[in-house]
């Protein structure tokens, strides 16, 4: 009688095995499609970066070397624009929910992240319009930041809650054991702790935000002029995409190519970033 | 741990002017039979008090080291046998003390042929050489000099075991003085209790410095 | 009790319904390190964090009865000045990871916003290091995180924390029961040290290193303080018999 903690090994080790194998050959699928994208973005876009894509703005149909410089400033407007809308809230609202977990209105709150989290954007951009766009009276590259803040809330929000819920709860006593007031306490110990995670969570934000086009739509609009105001409508990176790879003339959907291999290897930057950040800031408590 | 070892050497220098309490009682109570100097009797009493205080003090001292430190290893047997060597400090004090008294009873004293012929300045001599090496060996843990004050002990014992034929021999031919036998043969047995006494805190010396019992075996 | 730095009135503590603290009746000495011993759940540590009011930060727990200190209301103070004048250290080490070694020390300044010349400030950080014998271990490293330390240095760090601010009183929450026997040890002598300058209230669940170190020794049991002495006397004749039961360890 084999003793009971050598049965059935063999059946375990094949069924170990053929598990193991599955997975792999699965992660292995999802990073060659992600490869294949990469690829034929880089071998479609790459032929059109040139210096008058970065510094030209678009040129009427039938001419070349139209370029999307008026979209790179307007996308860097509006996002950044959002980004200071969303971040200093975001961070409060993250502070408070932490601070106050297993209260009522704590609950309240983290169900109404949850639900903006799933609006989908358009919807966003359309009670934008409503609420801000025909109240004054025209498009503008500030209600596009405003609709792209309410879409940034969310990760801003739970990554610093999260990130402040995994500061064991002892750094703030001592804080407060040498006198410190809540104030100080968050700003002196608690954010520099969390900085890591809490910008981490800023950056995600702003990766997501950055290849938005859908609540633009109605908001910011577009614009073929080059624009440093926030009050007037502007052309965006992802909606010049689009509007150039909708058209049939080569020479725009050519642009196209080449504004998505930009925009997409901005969000690989800003992912590597997070990357290297959370290495960085790695805070040992 | 300093605050132990603080506790340990105010123990160790209790002890040793414990030691050096109950040796000037004896070297007094020499001073009283062999020169019969009746005077100093008087001082032995009143240092009695002082002995008695001192070992109530170390008896103090070890019950809080006990207490609140449970040490263990060389500490617990320094504290262990400073306890037991306290008891034999203290009862070699109350001896010297008694032969004190017993000459306050014995007047006019002893002839000084008698004592020469029971050696009891021989006696008193060895005594308190053992007992200068006893403090020694206690000083510098030096358990050679300990068991070497074992062996010197049956000296004592000769002594007096013979000091007893002695005295009766004396007494026979000098029949006044056979008020002496009693008080004198009750000191010299004093001195072998001194020695036996000496003999205890060197096994204790023994016991602290090498962890070894050498209680109730022969000398080795 | 003469030179009592801290004086208890029927102090009661309860979270909720729960009644932890039943009605303490206690005076600390000052200068001296009084011990506070007993089972788990008795109380001690409730009533250590009472004093400076730490026990604020969970939302339903509720003081009656009154704290004194040097004869003022403890609970009519500020309860950031209070924190002030009581310095504590916790269980696990917790010096502030994104703070150097020199800044940990004089943390307490940074967090009160209280401004120090350069000059003042290095004297009080080599201060506070040489109090608890950090400082030739660290003093060319004072740059380095505060978290790069071991834990029995950073426990030191903590205690150079609290030291750092003069306080009148320092509160200790178990502070050596994460240690290694080697860092304890150390932190024990270190205390025996401070005593001379400083009141120290100690919770300790290691009866032996309240026997070691501390002067006044009190003994509690389900929220009741059932003894309250000389450590001496607690340890070789308790006069209560749960006292004796529970050093001797025939507890339950």
């Amino acid at each position: 009688m084999t003793p009971f903690d050598i049965r059935g090994t063999k059946r375990r080790q094949i069924k170990d095995r053929i598990f193991s194998g599955f997975v792999w050959a699965l992660t292995f699928s999802c990073l060659i499609v992600v490869f294949i994208i990469l690829f034929y973005l880089f071998e479609k876009g790459i032929g059109s970066i040139n210096w008058a894509l970065f510094t030209k703005g678009p040129k009427p149909v039938g001419e070349f070397g139209g370029g999307i410089a008026n979209a790179i400033v307007g996308s860097l407007i509006v996002v950044v624009v959002a980004a200071i809308i969303a971040i200093p809230l975001g961070i409060s609202v993250g502070i408070y929910q932490a601070d106050n977990r297993g209260k009522r209105i704590a609950e309240r709150i983290a169900v109404a992240v949850d639900v903006l989290q799933g609006i989908p954007s358009i919807v966003i951009g359309i009670v934008i319009y409503v609420w801000i766009v025909k109240p004054f009276g025209g498009f503008s590259a500030i209600s596009g930041s405003i609709a792209l803040a309410i879409m940034m809330l969310p990760p801003v929000i739970k990554s610093t809650e999260e990130t402040l819920l995994l500061i064991p709860h002892t750094l703030k006593e001592a804080a407060l054991g040498l006198g410190a007031s809540y104030y100080h306490t968050v700003r002196k110990i608690l954010i520099p702790t969390g900085m890591g995670g809490i910008l981490g969570g800023c950056i995600i934000g702003v990766a997501r935000i950055a290849g938005e086009v859908a609540p633009l739509l109605f908001t910011a609009f577009g614009n073929p002029a080059m624009v440093f105001s926030i009050f007037k409508p502007v052309d965006t990176i992802p909606k010049v995409i689009f509007a150039y790879a909708s058209s049939p003339y080569e020479d725009w959907q050519r642009i196209a190519w080449g504004g998505s291999l930009i925009l997409v290897v901005f969000i690989i930057i800003l992912n590597t970033i997070i990357k290297l950040f959370e290495n960085k800031w790695k805070v040992q408590f | 741990m300093e605050h132990l070892q603080a506790e340990m050497d105010a123990l160790r220098n209790e002890m040793l002017e414990m030691y050096n309490l109950v040796l000037s009682q004896v070297e007094r109570a020499q001073t009283a039979l062999i020169d019969t100097n009746l005077s100093v009797i008087k001082e032995i009493g009143s240092n009695e008090k002082l002995v008695n205080a001192k070992e109530l003090q170390i008896d103090s001292r070890c019950e809080t080291i006990l207490a609140l430190f449970t040490p263990v290893a060389v500490d617990l047997r320094f504290v262990l046998s400073a306890l037991k060597i306290n008891i034999n400090l203290e009862r070699i004090g109350d001896i010297a003390d008694n032969i004190a008294r017993t000459m306050s009873h014995t007047k006019p004293g002893f002839d000084q042929e008698l004592l020469e012929k029971v050696n009891a300045k021989g006696a008193f001599t060895m005594l308190l050489e053992m007992y200068k090496s006893l403090l020694q060996a206690f000083e510098k843990e030096d358990t050679l000099l300990a068991r070497d004050i074992l062996i010197r002990d049956e000296a004592i014992d000769s002594i007096t075991e013979e000091a007893i034929t002695i005295t009766e021999e004396y007494t026979r031919s000098k029949p006044d003085s056979i008020g002496q036998i009693v008080p004198l043969i009750s000191i010299m047995k004093m001195l072998e209790r001194i020695g036996d006494h000496l003999k205890n805190i060197a096994e204790e010396i023994i016991f602290y410095a090498e962890a070894r019992v050498l209680k109730h075996s022969s000398p080795k | 009790m003469e030179g009592t730095i801290l004086r208890t009135e029927n102090l009661q503590i309860s979270f909720g319904d729960n009644k932890v603290v039943k009605g303490i009746n206690m005076e600390i000495a000052e200068k001296k390190v009084t011990a506070f011993m007993g089972p788990s759940g008795c109380g001690k540590t409730t009533i250590l964090r009472a004093i400076n009011r730490l026990h604020e930060l969970t939302p339903e727990a509720k003081v009656e009865g009154k704290i004194f200190m040097h004869n003022e209301d403890v609970y009519e103070m500020e309860a950031m000045t209070l924190r002030r004048r009581v310095g504590m250290v916790f269980q696990r080490p917790n010096p502030f990871p994104t703070m150097s070694i020199a800044e940990n020390v004089i943390s307490g300044f940074i967090l009160n916003g209280i401004k120090l010349k350069t000059q003042e400030k290095n004297e009080i950080i080599e201060d506070a290091l040489k109090k608890v014998a950090l400082w030739d271990e660290v003093k060319d490293y004072l740059k380095k995180k505060g978290t790069s330390l071991s834990g029995g240095q950073q426990q030191r760090l903590c205690l150079a924390r609290a030291v750092a601010m003069k306080p009148e009183v320092i509160l200790l929450d178990e502070p050596t029961s994460a240690l290694d026997p080697l860092s304890t040890a150390k932190i024990e002598d270190l205390l025996y040290e401070l005593k001379g300058n400083y009141t120290l209230v100690i919770v300790t669940h290691n009866m032996q290193q309240a026997a070691r170190i501390s002067d006044m020794t009190a003994f509690f049991y389900l929220g009741d303080l059932l003894e309250y002495d000389d450590t001496k006397k607690v340890f070789t004749n308790p006069k209560n018999e749960k006292t004796q039961n529970y050093i001797t360890g025939r507890f339950g």
